[in-house]
């Protein structure tokens, strides 16, 4: 297995000043209009953040950093992964503002390779230990 | 997982040949049940059966390359981060694109 790092980026360059985009991310009334169906999230350091889908899914999570109209990460999980973090940075572009998203997936054991064998022997050695 | 997909893994992994089967395909290529049977000490015909028990398990996974079968192991219960990439990306895009319409449609 070659690289399992679960990494995200992308960069949106939009028609509008710093000071929306950044009402767009932190407002939950906004965030319901592009990032989810219903969102709350307090734009606090360790304040709550959770995001109903159209398909019925929620994820909740706990936003990590703030730094007005420069930069907003929270974690969220999907359901039946581990946290993933979101995190936005923000830079003003003549009127205009460059939003990057960068979105780190949960670090998960490679499904190959010596973490599988050794999950094999544990569970050989289980299995052992059930015979008896 | 559900009762029976579990007792199915039991008893696939509880048999020495198969766990060896799978030791040999954790190396994570794709690799044949001929090939498999040149390194492991059983014959063709066992290595078919074991690994028809394997994919029962949903613990392998046979694919079809031209006229070759060949196996891997099934890599399902924790998804390889290629898909993740591939998934998360997708959503982002939308929502991107959702983000810019909002902004620059005045609505806010």
């Amino acid at each position: 297995m070659s690289d399992q790092e679960r990494r995200v980026e992308r960069e949106a360059v939009l028609d509008a000043p710093l000071r929306e985009v950044w009402e767009a991310l932190t407002d939950e009334r906004l965030l319901g209009e592009w990032l989810a169906q219903d969102a709350e999230l307090d734009p606090v350091p360790g304040g709550a953040a959770s995001f109903r889908f159209p398909d019925g899914e929620k994820r909740a999570g706990t936003v990590l950093e703030v730094e007005e109209e420069s930069s907003l990460a929270f974690s969220w999980a999907r359901r039946g992964e581990p946290e993933s973090v979101v995190a936005f940075r923000l830079e003003p572009l003549n009127g205009r503002t460059r939003l990057i998203v960068i979105e780190r997936g949960p670090a998960l054991s490679p499904i190959a390779g010596p973490q599988w064998v050794a999950r094999l022997h544990a569970f050989a050695a289980a299995l052992a230990v059930v015979a008896a | 997982m559900p009762g029976g997909r579990i007792d199915a893994v039991f008893s696939a992994l509880a048999d020495p040949t198969r766990r060896r089967l799978v030791e040999t395909l954790a190396g994570g290529s794709t690799v044949t049940a001929s090939a498999l049977a040149a390194e492991l000490p059983i014959s063709r015909q066992g290595v078919a059966k074991h690994l028809a028990a394997l994919r029962r398990a949903h613990l392998v996974r046979a694919e079809r390359v031209g006229r070759e079968t060949r196996y891997r192991l099934d890599g399902a219960p924790l998804e390889d981060a290629a898909q993740w990439i591939a998934r998360v990306g997708a959503d982002w895009d939308e929502r991107l694109d959702d983000l810019r319409r909002l902004l620059e449609s005045g609505r806010r």
